[in-house]
């Protein structure tokens, strides 16, 4: 890349240019306001669509003509995010202040309300808060179950000893299969009739076992299949911090006689500390979503309904789009809240340690 | 290239495109003419895809082909509803489950298909044929209207599934003559002629525990008299439930009713609480799993087929499962009869029970070319041909001529109870409601089911919800 070029200069605000993006900019927010004013729906739609065109083209243009080729280069992936995510995101917000349902062809603005059904009204609040409280519950245990299980089958996986690759094989199939799989695997299992569970369970009392007959059950099901398809996933990344930790240092620490509990402490602890940190994170946010295992097994059954579950109900399924929209958000404002909560807490605990 | 050949071979170029002109005008292509349909994943829709393919000629002359979506039934709903709201347009027919047709027709993606139906007279004639309980369910909106939406593909009804090896076994039934004083239950006419008490009285029966002693051989597992839905998904218990509530004198929220029809007080009714009551009460007698909210239609018509009870309340439509040795242990030792009903004060039998089935349903996108091909295969479906085929292949018919037609109840042995069940049918809600009405229903009943609430609060709870949500749709007025 040459740096010889000229530098091209900056375009008057006004001058109808295809690199003035700022002209751009103003030009397709009028269009856009005007369009969406005046004509239906379906084609306000595309009218704003065109005009992000437009802006972006320009903004390419301007790029191409200043030499920022490291603009131009992200330029596509930025496209694809913004069309798959950023404007979707967009949409369903400014879907969240309408009374819409995608099965309706109406389309009523109503500001804050669906916020404000959703948080004060006393049949969803209650609902709301069981599903929320339900998924911090499952959030919990099956993170911390993974994290345990995990950590020791790395352990475990770390020294050398025979069949070691077959047998890890088996263990990081179940993270491989998919989740309906998965699901349908337990719902056999914990069946009262034909599941092996209650066979076992038979063969002592007599009775048949119901594992889903209360809460306690329900939830102790859910975990444990969740923890079964997802423990491998923490163990792969504990098992990458183990197997980097240098043998010198051990050996060291062998000649100075430290004892097992403080070599792990301080050679091996240091090294899988920012792994350990990252399976935690993906696996709350994964948990936080939980809906699909619950979906399978319990339906909901038992008080075992997720938050997530209870946004597909709304959304997908009784169609209330707009109120599934609204919820969408405040549950985004959870997630980013706990993230960031958890980001100060890793870069305090980081700064320490240094 | 020479001046002359260009000349030449524009010649020919030109005869023939005359000649392709001429030909287009004189001889109507066949055309392509594809119908697209989403239908659930089940036998009734498998044996009218294969007759299709098999048989089915247009008589425009068009080639029609039909290509068919079969989705799973727990997922149907979700599917259908999913590719119709985001506006894809993708089918121009969809099995509906009827209780939809109020959501999709307000949507406007389903036809109304009246001006077809006066349009042609052999269409009315077969519409005209129908018995109404299937022809309300299935095709108007709003309910009981001349408003038509929709032909029936499959109409389906609760029957009962009984064991003839158990129940007609002589020691059993000289045991359960000495219980109860009653004879069990055994041919098709005995099960017909069975109230819930009856039903009761066949699950306390046969309460076994593996060893012990079931028709003259020990049990190899835990066997259980009687069993019917008690799901927590879609609608899988709801609709036997329904039933017990319209047979006690009860009702659901009646939207024939509009606007002055209330569902508090109605839903929660004393008569609707007693008909729950009923229900919850025959859950002692089942399997245990009916208990956990995961029985739904298809796990206790598998635990009837894997031979663990002798009684099975469930939709026809599951049937040929269950005659098939490959997928049934009971397959040779079967028998059918109407669903259980309530003996009424005046020594009639109530049978008051929800109707299952779907109709298909044209959508708004559908060209004028595929309507006309559309007509012509519901024609031929509804035409009394086919659906001796289909009925001899496993399905049901809703018109009249056939059903009452001698041969048709040799076709399968549950078809016996067809003609006689059809007289008590009734629907639940088709309004566009009906899905929040659906799944809140649905928690409440599974909460009464997993006995962690009794039936009172549990109809109270679904009172509340229903009238509110309908008052601020505008379908209850205070």
């Amino acid at each position: 890349m040459s740096m010889t070029a000229e530098r091209v200069p900056t375009p008057a605000l006004m001058d109808i240019r295809p690199d003035n993006w700022k002209l751009a900019i103003i030009a397709g927010l009028v269009v856009s306001v005007i369009g969406c004013t005046a004509l239906p729906v379906a084609a306000a739609f595309w009218v704003v669509g065109a005009m992000f065109a437009m802006v972006a083209a320009s903004f390419v243009v301007n790029a191409y003509r200043r030499h920022y080729y490291g603009g131009l280069l992200i330029s596509p992936a930025i496209a694809v995010l913004f069309v798959m995510n950023i404007f979707p995101l967009l949409w369903s917000l400014g879907l969240s202040f309408y009374a819409y349902q995608s099965s309706q062809q109406s389309m009523r603005f109503v500001g804050l309300a669906n916020y404000r059904k959703l948080l004060t009204d006393d049949l969803k609040a209650p609902e709301l808060w069981a599903n929320l409280t339900n998924t911090a519950m499952f959030t919990v245990l099956t993170v911390s179950l993974q994290m345990i299980i995990g950590f020791l089958l790395a352990v475990m996986f770390a020294k050398q000893f025979p069949l070691r690759r077959y047998l890890l094989i088996l263990v990081l199939t179940p993270m491989m299969l998919s989740v309906v799989a998965v699901g349908v695997f337990f719902s056999y299992y914990y069946d009262p009739t034909f599941g092996l569970i209650s066979q076992v369970v038979k063969a002592w009392t007599g009775e048949q076992f119901i594992l889903f007959s209360n809460k306690t059950g329900a939830v102790a099901g859910i975990v444990f299949a969740d923890a079964w398809m997802w423990s491998p996933f923490v163990m792969l990344l504990v098992l990458a911090g183990l197997v980097s930790v240098p043998k010198y240092l051990y050996e060291a620490a062998s000649i100075d006689r430290v004892g097992p509990w403080r070599k792990f402490w301080t050679i091996t602890f240091p090294y899988i500390r920012g792994l350990l940190m990252l399976a935690l994170l993906f696996r709350t946010i994964e948990a936080f979503k939980m809906a699909d295992l619950i979906i399978l097994l319990t339906k909901g059954g038992n008080d075992t309904m997720t938050i997530s579950y209870h946004v597909i109900r709304i959304a997908n399924e009784q169609n209330k789009t707009s109120e599934g929209a609204a919820l969408s958000y405040l549950l985004l404002f959870v997630v980013i809240v706990l993230t960031n909560l958890y980001l100060y807490i890793a870069n305090r605990r980081s700064s320490q340690g240094n | 290239m020479t001046k002359m050949t260009t000349l030449k071979s524009f010649a020919t170029a030109l005869s023939f495109a005359t000649l392709m002109t001429v030909g287009g005008a004189t001889f109507a292509y066949a055309e392509d003419i594809t119908l697209t349909m989403a239908v659930p994943d089940w036998p009734p829709t498998r044996i009218m895809k294969k007759m299709f393919d098999e048989q089915y000629k247009a008589k425009s002359g068009n080639n029609v082909k039909l290509e068919v979506d079969f989705i799973p039934w727990p997922d149907f709903y979700t599917r259908v509803n999913a590719s119709l709201t985001s506006g894809e347009q993708k089918y121009n027919f969809a099995v509906s489950d009827s209780q939809w047709l109020g959501a999709f027709v307000e949507g406007g993606y389903f036809r109304k298909v009246n001006d077809l139906i006066d349009a042609d007279p052999e269409l009315k004639a077969v519409m005209d044929g129908m018995h109404p309980a299937p022809l309300n369910a299935y095709s108007t909106y709003p309910n009981s209207t001349p408003n038509y939406y929709g032909f029936p593909q499959f109409p389906d009804v609760l029957v009962n599934f009984g064991r003839s090896d158990i129940l007609c076994n002589d020691e059993e039934q000289k045991n359960f003559m000495a219980k109860f004083s009653k004879k069990l239950p055994c041919t098709g006419e005995e099960l017909d002629a069975m109230t819930w008490e009856d039903f009761e009285n066949v699950g306390k029966f046969f309460q076994r525990k593996k060893g012990d002693m079931l028709a003259g051989k020990p049990a190899d597992d835990d066997f259980y008299g009687i069993a019917f839905q008690a799901g927590k998904g879609y609608d899988f218990s709801s609709m036997q439930i329904n039933g017990f509530i319209w047979q006690g004198g009860g009702n659901v929220w009646d939207e024939t009713k509009q606007p002055k029809g209330q569902a508090e007080g109605v839903v929660n009714s004393p008569e609707a609480i007693k008909g729950l009551e009923r229900y919850l009460n025959l859950l002692q007698y089942m399997p245990p799993v009916a208990k956990t909210g995961t029985m739904d239609i298809f796990k206790s018509d598998e635990l009837f087929r894997e031979g663990k009870v002798a009684m099975n309340i469930d939709w026809i439509g599951l049937g040929e499962a269950s005659l098939d040795p490959k997928t049934s242990k009971v397959s040779d030792k079967l028998v059918f009869g109407q669903a259980p009903g309530t003996m009424g004060a005046d020594g009639k039998m109530v049978r008051w029970s929800n109707i299952g089935g779907q109709p298909f349903v044209l959508t708004t996108w559908t060209t004028d070319a595929q309507i006309k091909e559309a007509v012509g295969f519901v024609k031929w479906w509804l035409s009394p041909e086919i659906q001796h085929q289909f009925a001899a292949g496993g399905g049901q018919s809703a018109i009249k001529a056939v059903y009452e037609d001698p041969k048709y109840t040799t076709y399968r042995p549950w078809n016996r109870a067809w003609a006689a069940s059809l007289d008590w049918q009734k629907d639940v809600w088709h309004v566009p409601q009906f899905f929040d009405l659906l799944t809140q229903q649905q928690d409440q009943f599974d909460l009464a089911i997993t006995g962690k609430q009794d039936a009172k609060t549990t109809l109270d709870n679904v009172a509340k919800y229903q009238q509110n949500l309908l008052s601020e749709a505008g379908l209850i007025a205070k």
